[in-house]
């Protein structure tokens, strides 16, 4: 057992590892952390993103020792303060339905607005085409996303 | 049409909050402390074999191991329609994945350990592995005791065969029908199995008190069912089981009725005082639920040369897996319907449930329709053709009615089918279909109409509770399950419809089989209709008591109140505003200081009370087993790219008759989720097995679900409206409807586009691109 | 059951791979060696770790030791000297589509890193990972194939360069020793040309390639092809080219008849993404589309490789 300090949602962090564990089941189980799921185990799914230092990455595919002194912001820490943007543009347009690829999603495209504050459809969907969504079809999470960028939806 | 506040619009979602800011919480999100034990299941490696020894020794000596069971621990049998599962296998596996045992440790990873080393021995038998062979008579018998198997009355299974239940329905003169044809064609058609692929895996957790009384939480479709199928298999009394369903991350059918959740239920039996997961792998998630039941369907149809289609045969051959107590219903209710939704006089349809040795076959979207239209809609277009008539002209000719009788001689209800075909056809610009600047591509243009009733038994029933809080939000207590659909949203426009107020007051909580009332399932597209209709009757419940109360109080006339902007408000007295929240928990004082009135909690329930199975089992003549019909139409325009067989939807219309759309945004959701599940059904997902029964893909790299670079370039959405009588403010279901036209029309449009015809599913890109090359070589 | 990885556990508490192992991370390339001799093969390098973990995940990798080579700054270089890119081991997929000296002149190593997995994948996954991965349908193959890239090794005691040509010796196979770890790979510009990389997937979605063609061709209208997902290793397509590289000009039919030496490049087998048939058929049309495709990028033409197939 390892203690390893990383930064969760903007709040330093310690935490007792073992090598072997991965980072979206310490989230998980030892630092409160419940919005990123599991899905697939094979990064597969995208259910699992997280941003580390900023990026989008399968929580599944990394030990949590990998995380040690990195920093690491999920849908908790984006909803803390009050919602984003993006956020209520999903609440305004029903983006989503049984919810559980909506963390991932909104994490892949907070990460990608910050990049591209005006991105083409295109591009929206490349950024989210490793989240696997098999209820809404999708179309709604676009409409939501290209109301915000200034390109028009619906 | 009368003009509501809530009904027919936009509400945004009441869960929105929930999922969108990370509070949502789902099984596995749930902390059950130091108490909490993990099983992992032991797993049969044959498809059909004998068990003739576990050896557990060097899996107990795993460190964290508490406890290994198998079969030999639980003899308890169950299944929702017919007993012929059990919680492990007994003496004999019947196919590749099925458990035969759980190891429970304090770490998953022990159990995972133990798994491994547990070395089980076989005595290999015959296996059948489609439905076919399956009933040669020479085959093996999955379940030689099949007819003595507990089961609902509607069920046949035929003794000494691997047939669980033959649905027969006859009706006319299927002799004279054809005599009288000008054109008959005769064809096979086949479906293979399919995944639901829900992004959150089976997972249950049981608990066990020191009281003897059992708490699952499970991710499930139906809280009620399996609270009834726990009290049943353990013998305990329903108030002493508890079942808590939140939010469920995708059922799509697959978590309906009763599967891996039983496991932990009855292992903590066994466990008491600790509580114990299961969690199921995606690869699990493969192998061990209920997939989509596999179809060979032999279609014979004759019409005459003016379009009038005067018979039809329908012969359907269902792989249902291993263990049918649930996939014997798709049989049924497909059995009743696959006439399509035509007015035939001349019709006979065998739809024949297969046990083979491979997973269990159950509900999924669509429940046996998909399959089934997949066949009849390629058909219909193919007669069009032999007739020289445009395929949506046919479809117009011989569209079903309302008052026109079904196959089993039930009346239609009423339905905008012709509507739903214009505007379908319409949106896609029918016969005019676009020409590719690409030499290499070549459009064309597919058509297919569709219909689905929900297939329930009898006495599915609804039931609500509506509880006022102080400030006049509500609290609605009812055991339907949100499974993305958003019926949560609906049914608070209807209580907040009639109550006057606001959807974002009302809250309606995931189920808890302690506290909400009962509900039959979450399947079935069908809790709209039946649990709209009791939040309806609670909410009526509620005015009528706040009307009497005022009434009693204050002496206004019963006809002249009215709610408005949560207040009571009279006709006779524009002065009089009460608003609820003044009295709704408090009661009302009076002059002289006390109190009249108090809490109002209102009640509601619907069953569905002329429903009956009892029909003639040879002809299914005289019952009215399907409470009603939803209609629709769909087109599209497909563009493929001849050398390498790729396809792009350009264009795809669907209208369906929502009878009234209470939340059109989410209609409109179930539109384009459920034509994307469809178009992959037929274009990329294809479950492969191997001759040994083994999946050889069960993960999501190989097979392969839509991602956001695979949507239609255009989705028209179509809502018609042709009131349900007895629906909720006039609705009727479609959450699963969306997904039927979606593979006829694909392999329509190919046709159109190219001049073949394609019979079997799934059409991917190598199989059309093979296709092609193939009657090239021919010329 | 066969599918869960043996092993015994050494620790009592919650652990989420069935398979311990202890994990340095060192932060110099020489302790990474010494870790490396120490262990030999039961230690494994650890990058991105897209396919480390899922492989130990399913019991396919059961090393004793994971050596974390993150920290080691040396393998992040991405530099431009003397015409010649090298690129660190650290360096990442989505590092690669960024860079302008990449997509300037290594333009069919930049078509087969859009095509790798997904955003979350190509954050972290890296080239060299990908190379060392050294399965059949490695998209970057084809475009090191064709660039004639470097791979760079470094032992304890010396170093080398292995022609990527040399690199694939079988299905997850590489010329890489035991006490050896790669530092990077080093392409040379090839001035004036261009090329493209198909990939052919079963949808427009992430995928594993069904087939892949890299096709490049310089200045003075000399091309080199290879291939990947249809031959146990990813080779290069030498008949192809001589044909084209000793005839004039590119017609039509020159191409059927390179599409008729196809089955004498290629050794495809029927799986579950893809029948043999399938991909000894679907090779001719990538060519053709390939060559085609070439010709338009030269004279500036912007071209999606994966529209070029059918997809969107």
């Amino acid at each position: 057992m390892k203690e390893i300090s990383l930064i969760l949602n903007n709040e330093p962090r310690n935490v007792q590892v073992e090598n072997n564990e991965i980072l979206l089941d310490v989230l998980r189980n030892k630092l409160g952390i419940k919005s990123p799921k599991c899905g697939c185990e094979r990064g597969d799914c995208g259910a699992c993103t997280v941003l580390l230092d900023g990026k989008a990455v399968r929580s599944c595919l990394i030990l949590a020792v990998e995380a040690e002194n990195h920093s690491i912001t999920t849908l908790e820490g984006i909803s803390r303060e009050k919602l984003s943007a993006l956020q209520e543009a999903f609440i305004e347009f029903n983006s989503f339905q049984c919810g559980y690829c909506a963390p991932g999603i909104i994490l892949a495209v907070t990460e990608l607005l910050e990049k591209n504050p005006h991105p083409s459809l295109e591009e929206i969907k490349e950024s989210i085409a490793g989240n696997l969504c098999r209820c809404t079809g999708y179309t709604p999470i676009f409409d939501a996303i290209m109301s915000l960028t200034g390109r028009g939806a619906k | 049409m009368k003009d509501y506040k809530y009904i027919g619009k936009d509400v945004t979602r009441i869960d929105a909050l929930d999922k969108i800011s990370g509070a949502a919480t789902f099984v596995d999100d749930i902390d059950f402390g130091a108490n909490l034990l993990y099983a992992e299941l032991i797993e049969s490696t044959e498809a059909s074999a004998l068990i003739k020894k576990i050896d557990i020794s060097a899996a107990m000596k795993v460190k964290g191991v508490y406890k290994i069971f198998t079969g030999k621990d639980f003899h308890n049998r169950f299944g929702l329609y017919m007993k012929d599962r059990y919680v492990f296998a007994q003496e004999r596996v019947r196919f590749v994945g099925e458990q035969i045992g759980a190891v429970v440790a304090f770490t998953p990873e022990a159990a995972k350990s133990a798994v491994s080393l547990v070395k089980v021995e076989y005595e290999p038998l015959p296996a059948v592995l489609n439905q076919m062979d399956a009933l040669k008579s020479d085959a093996p018998l999955l379940h030689p005791e099949v007819e003595n198997y507990p089961r609902v009355p509607w069920f046949y299974p035929k003794a000494g065969t691997n047939i669980a239940h033959w649905r027969k329905t006859r009706k006319g003169d299927l002799e004279k029908g054809f005599a009288n044809a000008d054109v008959i064609l005769e064809e096979t058609y086949s479906v293979p199995r399919y995944a639901h692929c829900a992004l959150e895996t089976h997972i249950a957790v049981a608990k066990f008190d020191h009281s003897g009384r059992l708490t699952v939480w499970s991710s499930s479709q139906s809280p009620h069912t399996q609270r009834n199928l726990f009290a049943e298999a353990l013998g305990l009394s329903h108030k002493d089981v508890r079942v808590i369903t939140p939010y469920v991350g995708g059922g799509f059918g697959g978590k309906a009725g009763v599967t891996m959740e039983i496991i932990p239920a009855v292992l903590a039996t066994q466990l008491k005082g600790y509580a114990v997961k299961l969690r199921y792998s995606r690869e699990q998630e493969f192998t061990n639920t209920y997939q989509r039941l596999g179809l060979i369907a032999k279609i014979k149809m004759g019409a005459t040369k003016e379009g009038i289609i005067t018979a039809f045969e329908h012969q359907l051959y269902w792989d249902a897996g291993a263990y049918v107590e649930y996939g014997a219903n798709v049989v049924n209710a497909v059995g009743l319907s696959a006439s399509g939704p035509y007015r035939i006089d001349n019709v006979s349809i065998d739809s024949i449930c297969v046990y083979t040795n491979l997973p269990p076959g159950g509900p999924y979207r669509g429940f046996g329709y998909s399959e089934m239209l997949f066949g009849l809609e390629s058909h219909i277009s193919r007669m069009a053709h032999q007739l020289n008539m445009d395929e949506v002209e046919f479809r117009r000719i011989n569209a079903i009615k309302p008052g026109d009788k079904t196959a089993y001689g039930a009346k239609m209800n009423p339905s905008g089918l012709q509507e739903c075909i214009d505007k379908a056809a319409k949106a896609i610009d029918w016969g005019k279909k676009p020409i590719s600047e690409d030499p290499t591509k070549v459009i064309g243009q597919g058509f297919a109409i569709f219909w689905k009733a929900p297939a329930m038994p009898p006495n599915a029933s609804s039931s609500a509770f509506l509880k006022f809080n102080e400030d006049a939000t509500i609290n609605l207590l009812i055991s339907g399950m949100d499974i993305g659909q958003g019926y949560q949203t609906v049914m608070a426009q209807i209580a907040g419809e009639i109550l006057s107020v606001p959807p974002a007051k009302i809250r309606v909580e995931t189920p808890d089989t302690d506290r909400n009332p009962y509900e039959w399932q979450t399947v079935a597209s069908h809790i709209t209709w039946s649990c709209g209709n009791a939040v309806k009757n609670a909410a009526l419940d509620a005015r009528e008591q706040i009307f009497t109360l005022i009434h009693r109080v204050y002496h206004f006339p019963l006809d002249a109140l009215y709610l408005e902007d949560e207040a009571v408000k009279c006709k006779t007295d524009p002065a009089f505003i009460l608003p609820l929240k003044n009295f709704v928990v408090e009661g009302i004082m009076t002059e002289d200081g006390t109190f009249k009135g108090g809490p109002i909690n209102g009640r509601g329930m619907f069953m569905p009370e002329f429903a009956s199975t009892k029909d003639n089992p040879e002809t299914s003549q005289g019952g009215h087993p399907n409470v009603h019909y939803t209609v629709g139409a769909a087109g599209l325009n497909l563009e493929i790219d001849q050398e390498t067989g790729k396809m792009k939807v350009l264009k795809v219309a669907l209208a369906i008759d929502a009878g009234k759309a209470i939340n059109p945004d989410l209609v409109k959701g179930q539109i384009m989720g459920g034509l994307l599940q469809g178009l992959a059904t037929v274009l990329y997902e294809d479950m492969r097995f191997n001759e040994k029964g083994k999946l050889l893909n069960p993960n999501l790299t190989d097979y392969k679900i839509p991602t956001a670079k695979d949507v239609p370039e255009e989705i028209i959405p179509i809502i018609v409206e042709v009131p349900q009588p007895d629906g909720p403010f006039g609705a009727r279901g479609i959450g699963e409807h969306t997904m039927l036209p979606a593979a006829p029309m694909i392999a329509n449009a190919i046709e159109d586009a190219l001049g073949i015809r394609i019979k079997s599913l799934p059409i991917t890109a190598e199989k059309v691109a093979l296709t092609c090359l193939r009657e090239k070589a021919k010329q | 059951m066969s599918h869960y990885g043996l092993g015994t556990l050494k620790k009592e508490e919650n652990m989420a791979l069935a398979h311990t192992f202890d994990y340095q991370r060192p932060s110099t390339l020489i302790e990474a060696l010494q870790l490396k001799a120490k262990y030999k093969d039961k230690a494994h390098f650890l990058a991105g770790g897209t396919d480390l973990i899922v492989n130990i995940r399913e019991g396919m990798l059961k090393p004793d030791l994971l050596i974390d080579v993150k920290g080691i700054s040396e393998l992040l270089k991405l530099n431009w000297e003397k015409e010649t890119l090298f690129i660190g081991s650290n360096v990442t997929f989505a590092q690669l589509i960024d860079n302008e000296l990449v997509q300037k002149h290594f333009i069919l190593l930049h078509d087969a890193c859009k095509t790798i997995g997904s955003t979350g994948i190509r954050a972290r996954a890296t080239l060299t990972g990908n190379i060392c991965s050294a399965v059949p349908s490695l998209d970057s193959a084809p475009a090191l194939l064709c660039y004639e890239a470097k791979v760079h090794c470094a032992s304890p005691e010396s170093q080398r360069e292995i022609p990527v040509t040399e690199w694939f010796l079988a299905p997850r196979k590489t010329a890489l020793q035991e006490d050896e770890i790669v530092t990077g790979i080093s392409l040379k510009r090839i001035p004036d040309s261009s090329g493209i990389y198909l990939k052919l997937g079963r949808y427009s979605g992430e995928d594993l390639a069904q087939a892949g063609w890299g096709i490049l061709m310089t200045a003075d209208k000399q091309y080199r092809l290879a291939h990947c997902a249809l031959s146990p290793i990813p080779k290069r397509a030498y008949y192809i080219e001589d044909l084209l590289n000793n005839s004039n000009p590119l017609n039509a039919d020159l191409i059927e008849k390179a599409i008729a030496l196809i089955p004498s490049e290629i050794n495809p087998i029927t799986d579950i993404r893809a029948t043999q048939e399938f991909r000894m058929y679907i090779s001719g049309i990538m060519l053709k589309r390939g060559l085609t495709a070439i010709q338009e990028r030269i004279s500036g033409k912007y071209i999606e490789p994966r529209k070029l197939l059918g997809d969107v």
